[in-house]
């Protein structure tokens, strides 16, 4: 169990970007090298994870879970998240008290382009999870379009995105 | 105008509302709850707290649940804050693998899945729209945004180069108030 804690405590901390960024290196390390899970089980956990709702650490809950049962799941999921956003509750104190300095407004100018060119990228990876297709790009592009331009539930988008993943990508 | 919530509870039922409705990729919710139903922050205020939440390590949404939630409340904000977001979909994905580990990878299913992940990536593609719109007159954030996309999506280098590159020139450019 404290290795568990460790070992993912150590890659929230490496997890720049979000949790995609680790993916093969917590494969490495789950599945060559502790041997936690198989690779077959560890491609099979990963589809599970997507298929729920929220965010994609739970993928760890789940290797947790595997190696433990509900005491796993909870201390893989607090190494993956506690060390991160400690670090963040500390970092977020700082950014607030600043919240008025000049170089503080200049940073968040600075920074705001950045971070949408991120959203975009991380939108672009999500749709593309077996490279760039008419299918996807169709699919992604609507998304897109409705969540945008209408105020639809993004629900109902998803839920035609299932649809249409049925009809094209079985 | 946005106004802050007014409890920790109403903090936890809104981070469990996106928790709740997340499927392929929380971002997109978290934007909708926070700036759109709830209007607890202004767009640029939310993008402001997403960039310094994405610049750390570790899930962006359950970062920013703590950083808004100590902002607010103190410690139990920022719990309340992470407990709601992560409560439901771990009790989802815990069922999940209980009931259907071995049709997760079936073909019906995956392609399922997959189409909904790719709808989700389109989701992110228009919040980045949304975010961006405030920027859309000013040339260099729209070359900033360009090569970061470019950089990390279609060529997919490591955050950790990329990071510091962006980081360095969009400070430049703001300080010659181009941004």
């Amino acid at each position: 169990m404290l290795e568990l804690f460790l070992y993912f405590g150590l890659l929230s901390l490496l997890a720049v970007g979000g949790i995609s960024s680790i993916m093969p290196e917590m494969q490495r390390i789950v599945v060559e090298q502790q041997q936690w899970v198989s690779a077959a089980e560890f491609t099979q956990l990963f589809a599970v994870s997507q298929a729920a709702p929220g965010p994609n650490v739970l993928i760890c809950s789940l290797i947790g879970w595997k190696l433990a049962g509900l005491w796993g799941a909870l201390v893989a999921l607090a190494g993956i998240c506690v060390p991160a956003t400690a670090l963040a509750w500390w970092v977020g104190g700082v950014w607030e008290r600043f919240r008025d300095a000049p170089w503080r407004m200049l940073v968040q100018r600075a920074l705001a382009p950045v971070s949408i060119g991120f959203v975009f990228a991380g939108g672009y990876v999500l749709a593309t999870p077996e490279g760039l297709g008419w299918g996807n790009a169709l699919v992604a592009v609507t998304s897109a379009a409705l969540l945008y331009a209408t105020r639809i539930s993004p629900l109902w988008v998803l839920a035609g995105g299932g649809v249409a993943g049925w009809l094209l990508f079985r | 105008m946005p106004t802050p919530p007014r409890s920790v509870l109403e903090v936890f039922l809104g981070f469990l509302s996106i928790g709740a409705r997340s499927f392929g990729g929380v971002l997109p919710w978290a934007h909708r709850v926070i700036v759109e139903e709830r209007q607890w922050l202004a767009r640029a205020d939310f993008l402001d707290v997403l960039a310094l939440c994405q610049f750390l390590p570790g899930p962006n949404i359950a970062n920013m649940a703590v950083v808004l939630g100590r902002r607010w409340f103190g410690l139990p904000g920022a719990l309340a804050g992470f407990l709601g977001l992560m409560a439901l979909p771990f009790v989802w994905v815990l069922a999940l693998a209980a009931l259907y580990a071995d049709w997760a990878t079936q073909a019906d299913v995956r392609a399922v899945i997959m189409g909904i992940g790719v709808a989700g990536g389109g989701l992110f593609l228009g919040t980045a729209l949304k975010l961006g719109q405030p920027l859309a007159r000013k040339p260099m954030a729209l070359a900033i945004i360009a090569g970061c996309f470019a950089a990390v999506g279609l060529l997919r280098v490591s955050l950790l180069v990329v990071l510091p590159v962006a980081v360095v020139l969009a400070l430049a450019s703001a300080r010659q108030r181009w941004l």
